[in-house]
């Protein structure tokens, strides 16, 4: 079992009100799944990837990642494990703007302390990966939005994680360029890399082989996709 | 590699940014010039000043009405001192035998004339045929006044070599005479060079015999006498003999203080170093104001660069950057800034100390130890003002970071 939660609870305090937006989901994720997370925005389906993702620790349940209780980590700990567990692919891509595609795939590589000349391999190979090596010298600004979403996906390969996490990462596309990145993912996916998207929309959401819908905070219904 | 990162990253937005730069450097800049500039201004008068007053030599000491002095009140009581005479001089060499050689200086300045070129402003010694014993002035050419022609107040005249360079450029000038305050005197004998001393040049003066000097040029001046001792360990005690002839020959009381003064040359160069201290003590005002206001500076603008980074600093944090590494980040970038203004501060500072070598007497001396000194300083101020930004960039939560726009 790849991903594990028992009972998570995420509770932020707005003032003095209290939101509750994660509200006890149990979730069971098997390695090289592919898995869809779906629900209206104010859904806590945003909180419960960022739980997931290890940049948020839940008010109360237990998480485990690799058979590794994450719940109880500190946030240096928790930093390692994305580092090493977890590739990002966000929204807004969230790119270095100042830095090159080569550079923004390396920056995994060089939080974990990987030597320049094998970071630089691999994060060609990932660049290779996503067919964008012609590309690597060039600044965000210098590339397209479909292009940008492509060195996202190579940054979140290159350090080979066990989980890629992808929150609505064809929000800021158009359809056809959109369609790209989401063959790209299926791609990705058949050569065995496990897959967690998070969206609002259905056309998106079945790709996965799995749709878990929320709402309010809980897991709503489940549903299988038949490929 | 984050490191490089990180001094790269500050490079270019000083580069991107110049005007912001320059506002943002100025302080650190004049903080480490200020004491580049000091520090080699003073450390290059101090091997100068040691150097010139050694040759004054440590085993003598001048005795004169007036002694330093330091303000109006001491200048009005030197004032109703008695002056020194001869015959003071002629006592102390009686009384004191700790004293090896006692001389006498008197000093004017007159117009020297060759034909029909002359020097003004010359300074004109009248001394005893000793002097050359006691304070260190060669011959070139010729001799030095005898003390048959001390005693019998002859117009003979010892030249300064710049005397001799530009009145007799071609000839020599043994023999010949010149008119010194209209009277006629006969060199006998031209100095070595002896250069500048602080700017003053050392070898525009004529020596003539004191006695000969007084029926001239008159009684009423100063007289300095001078005293060289056989050895260090007879100074104090000659200071003491001198001391002691000269207040009771002036009728001193005992709870007076002298009505003359003994210099050495521990005294010179206690007054250059208080000098010298103070011009430190105004460096280390100036520069540490200029140093706090440029840190405060660096830490607006790496406060500000924060801000505008928060983005960033939540991707590196996303894809596993530690604390540490944002700290670090961020702190680099602090630290770049203010060395590449101590950088700036050290050139111009080095600038200014040969500008003013150039341009007035005082030598100067780049020490490596201010240099180094400086890059301490500025890095310092980088590290001490970098410090609360980058714990404010290192502690933001990955997930705020994310969300900011």
């Amino acid at each position: 079992m790849l991903i594990k939660t028992e009972d998570l609870w995420k509770v932020y305090e707005v003032g003095a009100e209290k939101i509750n937006a994660v509200r006890g989901i149990s979730l069971e994720v098997e390695k090289g799944e592919y898995l869809a997370i779906m629900g209206p925005s104010g859904s806590g389906k945003s909180t419960l990837m960022n739980l997931v993702g290890c940049l948020d620790t839940p008010s109360k349940g237990k998480y485990y990642l690799n058979d590794r209780l994450v719940s109880e980590m500190s946030e240096d700990e928790l930093a390692f494990i994305r580092n090493k567990e977890i590739g990002f692919v966000f929204q807004t891509f969230n790119l270095l703007p100042r830095a090159s595609a080569l550079h923004n795939v390396e920056l995994p590589l060089i939080y974990n302390g990987t030597e320049p000349a094998e970071r630089k391999k691999r994060a060609e190979a990932a660049l290779k990966m996503v067919d964008l090596v012609d590309r690597m010298t060039h600044k965000p600004n210098e590339l397209s939005g479909g292009q940008r979403q492509r060195v996202a996906l190579a940054r979140a390969l290159a350090n080979n994680p066990s989980l890629i996490l992808a929150d609505e990462p064809t929000g800021n596309l158009d359809t056809a360029t959109g369609a790209e990145i989401m063959a790209l993912l299926g791609r990705l996916h058949e050569k065995g890399n496990t897959l967690l998207i998070v969206t609002h929309e259905l056309d998106i959401a079945r790709y996965a082989n799995r749709i878990i819908h929320i709402r309010d905070g809980k897991i709503e219904k489940e549903e299988k996709i038949p490929k | 590699m984050q490191f490089l990162e990180s001094i790269l990253i500050a490079l270019n937005s000083l580069k991107t940014n110049k005007l912001r730069s320059v506002l943002t450097l100025i302080g650190v800049i004049v903080g480490v010039m200020t004491v580049i500039a000091v520090v080699s201004i003073i450390a290059g008068m101090n091997r100068y000043v040691t150097d010139k007053i050694s040759t004054m030599g440590s085993t003598t000491f001048i005795i004169d009405r007036m002694g330093i002095i330091m303000s109006d009140e001491e200048w009005w009581d030197a004032m109703k001192r008695k002056r020194l005479t001869l015959d003071d001089m002629e006592a102390i060499r009686e009384n004191c035998p700790a004293c090896e050689v006692v001389g006498a200086r008197m000093y004017t300045l007159r117009k020297v004339k060759y034909k029909n070129q002359y020097l003004s402003d010359v300074g004109i010694a009248g001394a005893t045929a000793n002097l050359h014993q006691i304070s260190s002035i060669n011959v070139e050419f010729g001799r030095h006044i005898s003390e048959f022609e001390e005693l019998h107040r002859r117009q003979v005249v010892f030249v300064g070599w710049e005397i001799a360079d530009k009145l007799f450029p071609n000839v020599d000038p043994i023999g010949k005479e010149i008119k010194i305050g209209g009277r006629r005197f006969t060199i006998v004998g031209v100095a070595e060079k002896r250069g500048s001393f602080l700017g003053q040049n050392q070898d525009n003066f004529v020596i003539i015999p004191v006695t000969t000097f007084l029926k001239a040029f008159g009684t009423r001046r100063n007289l300095d006498i001078m005293v060289k001792t056989a050895d260090l360990e007879s100074m104090r005690e000659a200071q003491d003999q001198a001391r002691i002839t000269l207040r009771l020959r002036r009728k001193v009381p005992l709870d007076k203080p002298d009505d003359f003064a003994i210099m050495t040359t521990d005294t010179f160069m206690q007054l250059y170093r208080n000098f010298t201290s103070t011009a430190y003590l105004v460096m280390i005002g100036v520069s540490s104001i200029a140093l706090v206001v440029g840190g405060i500076v660096i830490m607006n603008i790496m406060l500000v660069s924060v801000t505008q980074r928060t983005r960033e600093v939540g991707i590196r944090k996303a894809l596993g950057a530690k604390k540490r590494d944002i700290l670090w980040q961020f702190l680099v970038e602090a630290v770049t800034i203010a060395i590449v203004g101590g950088i700036i501060g050290i050139l111009i500072g080095t600038v200014i100390a040969k500008i003013v070598s150039a341009t007035t007497p005082l030598p100067s001396a780049v020490e490596l130890w201010s240099v180094i000194l400086g890059l301490l300083i500025s890095s310092s101020v980088g590290i001490f003002f970098g410090i609360f930004p980058a714990m404010k960039a290192a502690r933001l939560s990955p997930i705020e970071a994310l969300r900011y726009e």
